[in-house]
């Protein structure tokens, strides 16, 4: 091993405070920008979408990866001075981060292209836009179900002992089949139905006899799907499973004809954040038809631009049904103890 | 003070100096360990009986000890801990005669399938282990082609699964502590009690067993500690049907946002490993 030398240390020091004094100087060339989204997408930002917005834009990303819960923490904890110009969640994360001022108007004077989505896709005056729109149904086996899955009940059908996976209520995705569960044990339309969880929680521990597994991880509920250990998972994201049916895996997703769900992601301007013109540019170009094309073809997401065509074979955005998050959120702790007690 | 001291050095080695001396040796890991050890424990001991609003409750003890859900969860991290333990001993203890007996290559061969494991993660570890017990995995297959069972089994996702797991991902940490101290053993002493007329089981139990005690104790403190406290072990190989001191801790902290529930799960579970290797310590230090 070699020390430190008196030398080096020197020449560390100098570095450090030549970039104190001349902070522009380190900084120099293509403005940053820090966007803060789901670890999942980082994938195919990366890949796809980040090259296409960097070139456009003159900038540099820097994509914080991670889950929407910590990027919420981030946000609280940086609010005197934020660090994220840019930040995309889930719609349940977006309540609390407008409730908490984390995140600012837009305004479609400096972002043209919210004026052209579809409707519902912006919400609160502004304070956050849908850019797409992935679908939820029933992710299945192609090498162990002839035919894909047509309804929730099928989950409960006593030939599939041992063969099911579905989300636990801490994941996001968990909601699902305890909305199935509750619509098929009232009868109820969804939108009656969202709100009467005893019965969905009455309905779901009848699965139990059916479950091989309830996951945390979702990467390893895929993994036993794609080996064909598990049949079907009750609550999939398109983006997850049809991303791997790309891939080559022996997977699909059926949304049964009782429904499936949609499960819409917003982008927001962080109150207060750095580079205020370059985020407004950024939020621009994802509700544009050109990313939002992209991201239709390499995601599997529904766009939210009116000007994007939805490609052959995704489900009419229209036909999905979208849940009461803010009533979602209020009861989620209580209902992931009550899961956690009764599901175990 | 000083002149006191200095006349008679050679013959008292300045008890005073001696002790300062062996301060300042530890003063530098005992004040990294206050730092990132001791202060953190405290923080999180506090936090624990504290409220929402910061006011004192021991509200969260309650809910964890008075409860009969949250009572199933530390029997089940004290279950995970205490069988993972048993069966480690049990498969350790030849293993590591059949170490130190071994010479040459085939020492060197099984010093490495202990050793090489630990590069590998747990994570990988966990994942393998799914794809071993899986219905159409290597054991069914083995187990249906000698013609022992029919059909598959179901394996993965249980209890059996998680042990299995479990014994395997900390099995070295116990080999290793009982090897070091079994390559050290003299032969004689087993040899001298046979001569004096005991028998094998006798020489066993009254001679090798206490000898090796050492061993087994740091090996089953390790293990035990583990084991109990394991996090991802428990999530990959059974999922939510087992929950945990960890997982509980875990869910406190991430989704529930009840840091007082979480910390006051921690304190539970430092308990139950801080009992374990205090025993351990007072066990060990029995005279033979």
């Amino acid at each position: 091993m070699h020390p430190f030398s008196r030398r080096s240390l020197l020449k560390t020091g100098a570095a450090f405070a030549a970039s104190f004094a001349a902070p522009s100087l380190v900084r120099a060339a293509p403005k940053e920008i820090v966007i803060g989204g789901p670890a999942g997408a980082a994938k195919y930002f990366n890949a796809d979408l980040f090259p296409v917005l960097e070139k456009k834009l003159d900038c540099k990303v820097l994509y914080e990866g991670t889950n929407s819960l910590t990027n919420l923490q981030k946000m609280q904890a940086d609010k005197a001075s934020p660090k994220i110009s840019v930040v995309i969640m889930d719609d349940p994360v977006m309540l609390p981060a407008a409730a908490e001022g984390l995140i600012t108007k837009m305004s479609s004077s400096a972002i043209p292209n919210l004026g052209k989505l579809v409707d519902d896709a912006v919400h609160q005056d502004g304070l956050w836009a849908n850019y797409q729109k992935p679908w939820v149904g029933i992710a299945y086996s192609t090498k162990r179900m002839k035919t894909p899955p047509v309804s929730w009940t099928e989950l409960w059908d006593a030939k599939y002992d041992s063969k099911i996976v579905i989300p636990s209520l801490s994941n996001t995705e968990g909601f699902w089949t305890l909305l199935a569960a509750a619509h098929l044990e009232t009868g109820k339309p969804f939108k009656e139905a969202q709100y009467e969880i005893d019965a969905g929680f009455k309905k779901i521990k009848s699965l139990k006899a059916n479950l091989l597994n309830v996951y945390t991880n979702a990467p390893q509920a895929i993994n036993l799907l794609e080996q064909g250990e598990a049949w079907m998972i009750g609550g999939q994201f398109s983006a997850y499973t049809l991303i791997r049916k790309a891939d080559g895996s022996p997977v699909d997703l059926a949304i049964p004809k009782d429904g499936g769900f949609s499960m819409p992601s917003g982008i927001a301007k962080v109150a207060g954040g750095p580079a205020g013109d370059l985020a407004d540019a950024v939020i621009d170009f994802y509700l544009s038809p050109e990313a939002q094309t992209i991201l239709a073809k390499t995601a599997f997401i529904a766009p939210t631009s009116k000007a994007t065509p939805l490609p052959a074979g995704y489900p009419d955005p229209a036909s999905l049904f979208a849940p009461d998050w803010a009533f979602i959120a209020k009861n989620r702790a209580g209902w992931v103890d009550r899961w956690s007690k009764e599901m175990t | 003070m000083t002149d006191a001291v200095l006349p008679a050095p050679i013959v008292k080695p300045a008890p005073d100096r001696e002790r300062l001396a062996a301060f300042g040796f530890v003063a530098p890991s005992v004040l990294i360990i206050a730092l990132v050890f001791v202060l953190p424990l405290a923080l999180l001991l506090g936090v624990s009986v504290l409220d929402a609003k910061g006011g004192v409750t021991s509200a969260h003890y309650v809910r964890l000890l008075g409860t009969p859900y949250y009572l199933g969860v530390i029997w089940n991290s004290l279950r995970l801990g205490l069988l993972t333990t048993l069966i480690a001993f049990l498969i350790s203890y030849p293993a590591a005669f059949a170490l130190a007996r071994a010479r040459g290559a085939l020492r060197s061969i099984l010093l490495a399938t202990l050793f090489l494991p630990l590069a590998a993660s747990v994570i990988v570890k966990a994942f393998a282990w799914t794809i071993l017990l899986r219905s159409d995995g290597l054991i069914n297959t083995v187990l249906i082609a000698l013609g022992l069972i029919e059909d598959p089994i179901r394996m993965i996702f249980t209890q059996t699964a998680l042990i299995v797991g479990a014994v395997n991902i900390f099995l070295p940490f116990m080999v290793l502590p009982i090897y070091a101290v079994v390559a050290q053993l003299d032969g004689r002493y087993a040899e001298a009690a046979a001569t004096l007329g005991a028998s094998p089981f006798v020489v066993f139990f009254r001679v090798i067993l206490p000898l090796t005690l050492p061993g087994i104790i740091a090996g089953v403190a390790l293990v035990f500690s583990l084991s109990v406290s394991a996090y991802v072990v428990p999530t990959l190989l059974i999922g939510e049907k087992y929950p945990t001191l960890a997982t509980t801790i875990a869910k406190a902290y991430l989704l529930a946002r009840e840091p007082g529930f979480g910390a006051a799960a921690g304190v539970v579970l430092l308990a139950i490993a801080v009992i374990v290797v205090a025993l351990s310590a007072m066990l060990s230090r029995e005279p033979k």
